[in-house]
């Protein structure tokens, strides 16, 4: 009898750590800070290869190895998959006249960080169309049972935006409304970069 | 994509008497979608031109705002009103809403009847209810409130005639996937309330667009047609074809591995060829046209639904 308090007492807390420690609630401006170099590096690189050519990329599978690349142009978005080691990338990106090699690269940071999406995304503030980058990326902490297909999204503004009092995103200063992102509330890491833990990584 | 595909996880947290009923209701609307079962429509009236809608839309030079659409801007409705005429491509049913099935319809209207489009949408902005060919469309108070105030949907945003179309498409049209959620709350475009399913988009075309037609395949069961890709390119030289597609392989969104059969967007195709096994499709969805390359294998996992339209001899050029 005493035995089997004593497991209840060592077992009910183990549980609770655990599911504490594999929460997405875990995963927060913490992980942007402890990431920051690489998550700004690709957001950089993105940003300076997409008014050359636009396209997204990302991984659509959970080993990091089926790279999903869609290639926009006037009247037409192609999307191509690939291996990541397929050499078919390079041809494509050239034919398309983007930047291989320095997507390449960006593929491979984005890759070793286990990020699994970039692209533009519009959004509009009185009538008026503005960009951001969102970043969607698969922490290993996000990888437990616990935490299954939820994703960490980073979304880059040009421009600072503003908060509420609890650091959520707000649709702009006068109103006092959420701004959502593919349905989802962010919170502030900075004036211009905040987060999400979804569902989706885009 | 988006939480158009929302409508699965929904459905299962409505709980296992939902799924039973679902299933019953599914069932019972089998003879609808036409499971493998032809379906032959009568064509309408003659249709229109696009310049004739042109020489409608610029007459008018100023809109007053509609006491039944109050928070529709005029100039951003008449703008967005423009703009689908002149380009129909660009029409685009919103990030994260259940509107592509009226997307898709309304890409057809614009092609098949620009001038019908024009004068149905004029006429419901301007009497808050409008009758075309036998269909009276007459959208519920919470519709007029909404249009005009769906937010962080992309373009959607600044189109208000396409918000108050295709809320009120949604309002009127219902199948068995709106069965739990008829009446309109804010939110409910990403939900069941905005759900198509493919006996709905059938229907929703017969009664709106002056076209022939022909439906083969279901919601839960792929069309039986020998070679997909023989059936969709024969169809598409002499008519437009929209495809019922799972989206949820196609434009994944997440690595879940165990992904619902089921389809979920509706596509229009616009080229198709094949070479060693390798389909080449390009199609319109969302105000814009995407190409890509798939096996015949994954194209016959995905495709659940062809609607094939024709035009009569006597349409307009």
């Amino acid at each position: 009898m005493m035995l089997n308090k004593k497991i209840h007492i060592l077992f009910i807390p183990l549980i609770a750590g655990l599911l504490v420690s594999c929460s997405p609630k875990n995963i927060s401006t913490k992980y942007y800070y402890e990431n920051e170099k690489t998550l700004d590096r690709i957001e950089e690189t993105y940003k300076a290869l997409y008014p050359l050519g636009p396209f997204n990329v990302g991984f659509t599978d959970r080993d990091f190895k089926t790279v999903s690349l869609e290639i926009i142009t006037d009247t037409l978005s192609y999307i191509y998959e690939f291996g990541i080691n397929e050499t078919r990338i390079s041809d494509t990106l050239a034919a398309y006249n983007l930047n291989a090699a320095r997507i390449k690269t960006l593929i491979k940071e984005m890759h070793d960080i286990r990020c699994t999406w970039i692209n533009y995304s519009d959004y509009y503030v009185d009538e008026k169309k503005h960009t951001m980058i969102l970043m969607s990326i698969k922490p290993v902490a996000l990888k437990s049972l616990f935490s299954y297909a939820k994703y960490y999204v980073l979304s880059y503004f040009p421009q600072p935006q503003y908060f509420d009092s609890e650091g959520r995103l707000l649709d702009k200063r006068k109103l006092r409304r959420l701004r959502k992102i593919n349905g989802e509330v962010f919170k502030r890491i900075n004036d211009r970069v905040c987060y999400s833990v979804a569902g989706h990584f885009r | 994509m988006n939480s158009k595909f929302d409508i699965h996880t929904s459905f299962f947290k409505a709980g296992s008497i939902s799924i039973l009923l679902w299933g019953v209701l599914f069932l019972s609307s089998l003879s609808v979608s036409g499971l493998n079962d032809k379906q032959y429509f009568l064509a309408g009236h003659v249709t229109s031109t696009q310049q004739q809608a042109i020489d409608y839309i610029e007459k008018i030079k100023e809109l007053k705002p509609s006491a039944h659409w109050p928070n529709i801007k005029p100039d951003l409705f008449l703008k967005n009103l423009k703009t689908n005429i002149y380009k129909p491509a660009s029409i685009y049913p919103g990030s994260g809403t259940n509107f592509c099935g009226y997307g898709a319809l309304t890409y057809l209207f614009l092609q098949d009847d620009p001038l019908g489009y024009a004068s149905l949408l004029m006429q419901l902005y301007g009497e808050g209810k409008s009758t075309f060919r036998n269909v009276i469309f007459d959208p519920s108070p919470a519709i007029k409130l909404q249009a005009g105030e769906l937010k962080y949907k992309g373009l959607l945003d600044i189109n208000p005639a396409e918000q108050m179309w295709y809320l009120s498409l949604a309002d009127h049209y219902k199948g068995y996937l709106n069965f739990f959620n008829r009446k309109f709350d804010p939110g409910d475009e990403n939900r069941f309330w905005a759900s198509v399913n493919y006996g709905k988009f059938n229907r929703m075309t017969r009664e709106l667009l002056h076209y022939d037609s022909e439906a083969i395949g279901a919601d839960l069961m792929r069309p039986k047609v020998g070679s997909l890709y023989d059936y969709i390119s024969e169809r598409m030289k002499t008519g437009t074809v929209v495809l019922f597609i799972n989206n949820r392989v196609v434009h994944k969104k997440d690595h879940i591995r165990i992904k619902l059969g089921v389809p979920t967007h509706f596509i229009v195709a616009e080229k198709i060829s094949i070479q060693d096994d390798v389909i080449t499709f390009m199609y319109w969805d969302y105000g814009r046209k995407t190409q890509l390359q798939v096996s015949t294998n994954f194209f016959k996992r995905i495709v659940f639904g062809i609607s094939w339209f024709t035009k009569k001899e006597n349409d307009a050029k």
